[in-house]
């Protein structure tokens, strides 16, 4: 580096006069201030002039001046004692006093010292000594206020360094936390090395109930990894909120980080999203270290989920791959994703924490409850004090169907909003057919159009199942003649996935059609959702009953709608089905 | 980190061999290595790992700036004696989906 580039410049807002210096004479004897005021006035100096001690005193108050000559015995006030004022006054400044003294015993020349002078001259004056001296004084000068000069302006830089910082701190951690990780379930530890973290942990409930998180490294640490962060958290947030699948979040994030990262920068991430509905756990895993499922019941780990894809940020759209691997989660079974900074933190000595030192905690632990503590205190053992090398990570989630139908977005503003909407009367339809159907998810478009027309109070969680039932119902077993008693055993549920992927990939035939009415009445609206298949229906009448008892066709969902609707009906051939939604 | 570059004999080959830690601070000398060279359409790159005991995640941002600047998915790269840890890493990040490696 060039340091010539790095230096401070000098010629520009310095404080130092590029006009001659001003010298201020403290002298009762006029014929000796004269003859001083002609030897300095003929060097050019500005010269002020002073009778005794207490004018000295008022003079240099006044106008500042860059070096004082002073006599000692003056009356008002002798020249120790201006001296001293003087010098209590130009504490940021360097101004140099000399005294003029006509004897030179010892103990005079050390009060002179004692007293604030910095140098003392004997009369009878020598006109060459006299300029060498003030001269080199005034150079001291000079480069005192330089250095002081350079010190505020690095103070003030870093003051302001800091500001922007602790500034720029606080908007990058209200980015990251509009979602909530403060659920019951959850357990979760972000360790940056530095202020900012190139780790990201977000965690967003889903409309539909569940959860979305996502745990992400980019590229480095510090403030050049953190800035992709909030481009991630906004599309995560904005999307789970509006119902997007993972596979499609993920899809945008990547479209998202290959326009604005550099090559050589990316984000390894892993997106799960956590769904009581179907008591599924499904995975996006691009880079990070292998996600673990704990078995509560086997209290061992019964499954590893191996990063299967680039991380985000690298491939292309043509080459980017959103296949998200699922499988079925029990209850109270733990599930573990973190970052390559907890396996390869290092101890004191350079040794990495390593892979198998983490996994014999979950081999040896006997408390599945105490798990995500002991790996913590383990790690923390092992760094001993030692520096850390990289941003860690690690968050647990303990699958609980209760507490995860429970989890609600609460945006509190957004239903400030809406409630000071007024109800009011409008309908719309929307026709899908089979090659849309197989690429097209119209729930997030649907639950948005609806929220936006109607606000709903917070109620579009409920409004979002509703929908999703309606639809999902439709194009599983309407469209794809999907047998939902698959579902029932472990290996059936995953083939009932698989199933259904590749009958949509192939879909040729079928349409399904969406009809949505509001009508306002006194205490809100009614809401009717009709939904109509081309399939081949089925028999509502016989199967009243075991809906009712919640087996057999439809299975839970029903059920399910059965308490959030007023009335759910079926048409024709049980190929059209009709909810009423009442709000207030 | 040093890094030294070789070229083969019938000059279709340029072999870059990484020891110490693959990481940041080589960065210039990696660069320099690809960058220098007027490779034909055939070359084929190796990156040697037999010398490297560990690397971090500016080290696989370096990987992708070389394959970028050599035609990205027309590129010809081989990544090859990896050690285990340096292997684990290479495939966390699944980066054999855009190299090559033993």
């Amino acid at each position: 580096m060039n340091s010539s580039a790095n230096a401070i410049d000098m010629s520009e807002n310095m404080p130092l006069n590029s006009k001659m210096p001003t010298v201020l004479i403290a002298d009762d004897d006029v014929p000796n201030r004269l003859l001083l005021q002609a030897i300095l006035e003929k060097q050019g100096y500005h010269v002020l002039q002073a009778d005794d001690g207490v004018q000295a005193v008022d003079v240099f108050a006044r106008e500042h001046p860059d070096l004082v000559l002073m006599d000692i015995k003056m009356p008002n006030m002798d020249g120790y004692e201006a001296t001293r004022r003087i010098k209590a006054m130009s504490t940021d400044a360097f101004v140099p006093v000399i005294f003029l003294t006509a004897t030179s015993d010892s103990e005079g020349l050390a009060r002179c010292v004692a007293s604030g002078g910095d140098d003392f001259f004997t009369k009878p004056y020598n006109r060459i000594l006299l300029q060498a001296r003030i001269g080199a004084l005034l150079r001291i000068r000079e480069l005192y206020n330089t250095v002081q000069y350079q010190r505020n302006e690095l103070e003030n830089h870093q003051k302001r360094f800091d500001r922007e910082k602790q500034l720029a701190k606080r908007l990058f951690v209200n980015i990251i936390e509009t979602g909530s990780l403060d659920l019951p379930y959850v357990q979760s530890m972000l360790s940056p090395m530095s202020l900012f973290s190139g780790d990201i942990l977000l965690a967003a409930p889903k409309p539909s109930g569940g959860l979305h998180v996502l745990l992400g490294d980019f590229t480095g640490h510090g403030l050049a990894a953190a800035i992709g962060v909030l481009p991630v958290s906004s599309v995560f947030y904005g999307m789970t909120t509006k119902g997007y699948s993972i596979a499609e979040i993920v899809t945008e994030i990547n479209t998202k980080l290959k326009m604005i990262l550099p090559t050589d920068m990316f984000l390894a991430a892993c997106v799960i999203d956590l769904n009581p509905g179907s008591h599924t756990l499904s995975v996006w895993n691009g880079g990070i270290p292998p996600v673990v499922i704990y078995g509560e019941k086997e209290q061992k780990i019964i499954r590893s989920l191996p990063p299967h894809h680039l991380p985000l940020g690298i491939a292309s759209d043509e080459s980017f791959s959103r296949r998200v691997e699922m499988t079925e989660i029990r209850q109270d079974d733990r599930i573990y994703i973190h970052s390559d900074g907890i396996t390869e933190a290092t101890n004191p000595d350079g040794l990495m924490f390593g892979r198998q030192r983490l996994e014999n905690i979950f081999v040896k632990n006997s408390n599945s409850s105490e798990l995500f503590g002991e790996i913590s205190h383990e790690l923390i053992k092992f760094q001993a004090g030692g520096a850390q090398q990289d941003d860690m990570t690690m968050i647990e989630l303990r699958y609980n169907q209760q507490q995860l139908e429970d989890t609600v977005f609460h945006d509190k503003a957004q239903q400030i909003k809406r409630a000071e909407q007024l109800s009011s009367e409008w309908d719309f339809s929307m026709g899908l057919s089979a090659d849309l159907l197989g690429c097209f998810d119209p729930l997030p478009l649907l639950i948005q159009s609806v929220c936006d027309m109607q606000g709903f109070r917070g109620q579009r969680q409920q409004l979002y199942t509703v929908f999703s039932e309606l639809f999902t119902n439709a194009l599983d077993h309407g469209i794809l003649n999907l047998d939902s008693t698959l579902k029932g055993t472990a290996d059936g549920f995953a083939k009932y996935y698989m199933e259904r992927e590749a009958r949509l990939l192939n879909l040729a035939d079928g349409s399904i059609k969406i009809y949505v009415a509001h009508r306002p009445n006194a205490e809100g609206g009614l809401l009717t959702i009709r939904v109509e298949d081309t399939g081949s229906g089925f028999d509502y009448q016989e199967n009243q009953i075991s809906l009712e008892s919640n087996v057999g066709h439809s299975g839970r969902g029903i059920q399910l709608l059965n308490t959030i609707c007023e009335k759910i009906e079926y048409m024709g051939n049980g190929n059209i089905v009709e909810a009423t939604y009442r709000w207030h | 980190m040093p890094v030294t570059s070789e070229v083969s004999a019938d000059g279709n080959t340029i072999t870059i061999k990484i020891s110490g830690r693959f990481d940041f601070a080589g960065q210039n000398e990696f660069r320099d290595c690809y960058y220098n060279t007027s490779p034909g359409e055939k070359t084929q790159f190796i990156v040697n790992m037999s010398g490297a005991n560990y690397m971090d995640s500016s080290a696989l941002g370096m990987l992708l700036m070389m394959r970028e600047y050599l035609g990205g998915n027309a590129a010809n790269i081989s990544i090859v004696n990896c050690s285990p840890d340096i292997k684990n890493i290479l495939t966390v990040a699944n980066f054999q989906s855009l190299f090559t490696m033993d």
